[in-house]
């Protein structure tokens, strides 16, 4: 075991969402950044809402914290009271150098993985995120990869192949990989549909435009319509500075 | 990211035997460190001028313009300007102490830590009960903006319905504000935008006319028509239009990157309504002159638009004067309860007054002992002495930061370490502070004396509920 990835793990601690069955032992190789986090409306300031719930959050965040120990992860914790959830996220991200973040739905045992594959960008830290936790699980890992209309297949033959190649290298027994190509398909219609089969599925994170400001991060919506959990592997430091510098 | 490290620890127990909350290790652009947990810092550069501007723009533009051309004549401008300038001197110390320490509670914090706990206590719950007056004179505001509509419709009522409407409103608000966990922020960056557009389209066609592109013409007048000294009492009056940017300092503890957001939230929104209300006051006067605008009273800026625009420009001017006010009383509840919140966390008033609803996550105990007893002073209906109190008891909060500023400047401890310093030191907050102090004396002694009862019951609690409470930063 030498590097292991870091994998951020969110949980609204204080509205009874708890860790879901599975995502310990999913995580069993992973550097867990455990971010629990209460969101609170604007007419509160945080630090009340702290005075009020600091001790209650922090016991169950403890319990959460001895589940991933147990299952054999290395943890970090971090209690955070915000008025808005998803920047509490991307920050704790960010600040902790994480590969990918957790949308955490319940799963039996892992024994089969689907990973989209977008393209060529980032496509390091996926192999990071799949080699680091799966790698001496077992599993069996699919690589698949939606191509489009201008992508011959042996593109997209040869993004996989070089993805397997780099898997390979990073310990991961690549007779456990097969690979999948469809095509001329909405790339999130047909994961979702492919993920069915699968226990639980890693994916990259789009860069954001207007269709995910009005329907949300694929990320989340394959999670919503798939139920099991995500892996969603972020953009690498750099361009996550982009994209929050937009705000103001 | 620049860290600060946040040394003054508080100490002592009040009466009830609660202990101050401990201070924060470390300060980031992003969140406030206690230990292992992080409050998150979610408000940017135009969230911070929302507030600013969407405290202040009520008063100075919708209720104020008839009352000062009544008490000054023409030049009501030169009073306007008077408080912008004030504003502005108290606004640059302000910036350094809130970068210094941005934490919720605004100019309680900066004077508890600079210069004591009996000073904070006066200021604290001075400003406590100033949002109050503040509040409910905005909200008194409203209910003139109200039955403007009313009559408008051309319902006649048999009673006056401005203060029934006050009451209703403020009611309604304290309730949404309890209940509602909708996206309060957002709406009032879009009110304060939307504010902002009708409010140049008028002044833009308003300053034209008056300067005869459209034949109008200005009326003549002599400038001082009233004399020289209702220039200042009628300053002091509308200083209550300048109330707003300490507001930004009350929810310090949650904007983004503070070093640098809080001095632009503040001395923009300072600067911005500044021009806003003097060039109000000038089409306002120009188009009627000071006698007839002064007996149109507090919604005469209807009156103005109905003469440039016609119908349409007085209903646009109605809609905008209903939502300015309505959302300056709102701004105001929100930073009474963290004021509230401010002064339980330092054990100056009881834990339990900052209590957080389990149902909908909101300080009902904080919001209601601000909504409560705004219902009562609306009651009053007394639109000037409101306006005069409020100012009075934020006037003394602006003196003393600017002391508090120079104290700490002096003794230099080691944890003041403001990322932005304010230029003209110590001109600056000196003349600040002798202009906040002294814009008292031209106040209606009503007005004082209400507002040194206030301070003085404030010490009293002070000295008989948390009198071994200390707070000030080791120095």
């Amino acid at each position: 075991m030498t590097d292991r990835p870091s994998i951020l793990v969110p949980v609204r601690v204080l509205e009874g969402e708890s860790v879901p069955e599975g995502v310990p032992e999913l995580l069993a190789n992973a550097h867990v950044v455990l971010l629990g986090y209460h969101v609170i409306p604007e007419q509160t300031a945080p630090g009340q809402a702290q005075m009020q719930f600091e001790e209650r959050a922090t016991e169950r965040l403890e319990e959460y914290e001895t589940i991933f120990e147990d299952a054999g992860a290395t943890v970090e914790r971090r209690l955070v009271f915000t008025h808005d959830g998803q920047k509490t996220i991307d920050r704790t991200t960010t600040e902790h150098d994480c590969l990918a973040v957790v949308v955490p739905n319940a799963t039996g045992p892992v024994e089969d993985v689907l990973v989209a594959v977008r393209g060529a960008v980032g496509i390091d830290r996926l192999a990071r995120v799949v080699a680091g936790l799966f790698g001496e699980m077992g599993v069996s890992v699919t690589l698949y990869h939606v191509a489009h209309a201008d992508e011959t297949d042996e593109d997209a033959e040869t993004l996989l192949a070089g993805l397997e190649d780099r898997l390979g290298d990073l310990g991961l027994d690549t007779s456990t990989i097969e690979t999948r190509v469809d095509r001329d398909r909405d790339p999130l219609d047909a994961i979702v549909e492919a993920a069915d089969a699968f226990d639980t599925v890693v994916m990259g994170e789009s860069d954001p435009s207007l269709s995910t400001f009005v329907f949300g991060m694929p990320g989340d919506q394959v999670a919503d319509r798939f139920l099991g959990p995500v892996l969603v592997v972020q953009r690498g430091p750099a361009s996550t500075d982009v994209a929050t510098d937009g705000e103001e | 990211m620049v860290d600060q490290s946040v040394d003054a620890e508080p100490a002592g127990q009040n009466i009830a035997g609660e202990a101050p909350v401990e201070e924060p290790e470390v300060v980031t652009d992003d969140t406030t460190v206690h230990d292992d947990v992080e409050l998150e810092r979610t408000i940017g550069l135009v969230g911070g001028l929302a507030i600013g501007i969407g405290t202040m723009i009520g008063a100075g533009i919708f209720v104020f313009p008839g009352l000062a051309a009544d008490n000054a004549g023409l030049a009501a401008t030169l009073s306007f300007a008077i408080g912008g300038l004030i504003a502005l001197l108290v606004a640059l110390p302000t910036s350094e102490l809130a970068t210094a320490m941005p934490r919720s509670g605004g100019g309680y914090y900066f004077i508890s830590r600079g210069m004591g706990t009996a000073y904070g206590a006066i200021v604290g719950l001075g400003l406590w009960l100033g949002l109050m007056f503040a509040a409910a004179f905005y909200l008194v505001g409203l209910g003139h903006y109200a039955s403007a509509v009313f009559t408008e419709l051309g319902v006649a009522l048999p009673f006056s319905p401005v203060i029934g409407i006050g009451l209703l409103f403020g009611a309604a608000l304290t309730a949404l504000s309890i209940g509602g966990t909708e996206n309060t922020a957002k709406i009032q960056n879009a009110v304060v935008g939307v504010l902002l557009v009708v409010l140049t389209g008028f002044l833009s066609y308003g300053v034209l006319d008056a300067v005869g592109v459209f034949g109008g013409g200005t009326v003549p007048e002599q400038f001082f028509s009233r004399g020289y000294f209702p220039v200042l009492t009628t300053a002091a009056l509308v200083f209550t239009s300048y109330l707003g940017f300490a507001q930004v300092a009350t929810v310090a503890g949650e904007i983004k990157q503070p070093g640098r957001n809080l001095p632009l939230a503040m001395v923009g929104s300072v600067l911005i309504v500044t021009v806003f209300y003097v060039v109000t006051i000038f089409v306002a006067t120009s188009a009627f002159g000071a006698d007839r605008l002064g007996q149109f009273g507090e919604t005469a800026m209807v009156e103005v638009a109905r003469d440039f625009l016609g119908l349409p420009g007085a209903v646009a001017i109605l809609g905008a004067g209903l939502l300015a006010t309505f959302s300056s009383a709102n701004a105001s509840i929100l930073s009474a309860s963290r004021a509230v919140y401010a002064l339980s966390r330092d054990a100056l008033l009881p834990r339990k007054a900052s209590e957080v609803n389990l149902r909908y996550g909101t300080p009902h105990v904080a919001l209601l002992a601000a909504g409560g007893p705004i219902l009562v002073l609306v009651a009053t209906g007394q639109v000037e002495l409101l306006a005069e109190v409020a100012s009075f008891l934020h006037l003394i909060m602006y003196g003393l930061m600017c002391v508090a500023l120079i104290v700490l400047r002096r003794r230099d401890p080691e944890w003041y370490t403001p990322s932005y310093r304010v230029p003209g030191y110590p001109v600056v907050p000196a003349v600040g502070a002798l202009a906040s102090f002294g814009l008292i004396a031209f106040m209606q002694f009503a007005s004082i004396g209400i507002g040194v009862v206030v301070m003085l019951v404030s010490y009293l609690w002070y000295r008989y509920y948390a009198g071994d409470v200390t707070l000030k930063g080791d120095i």
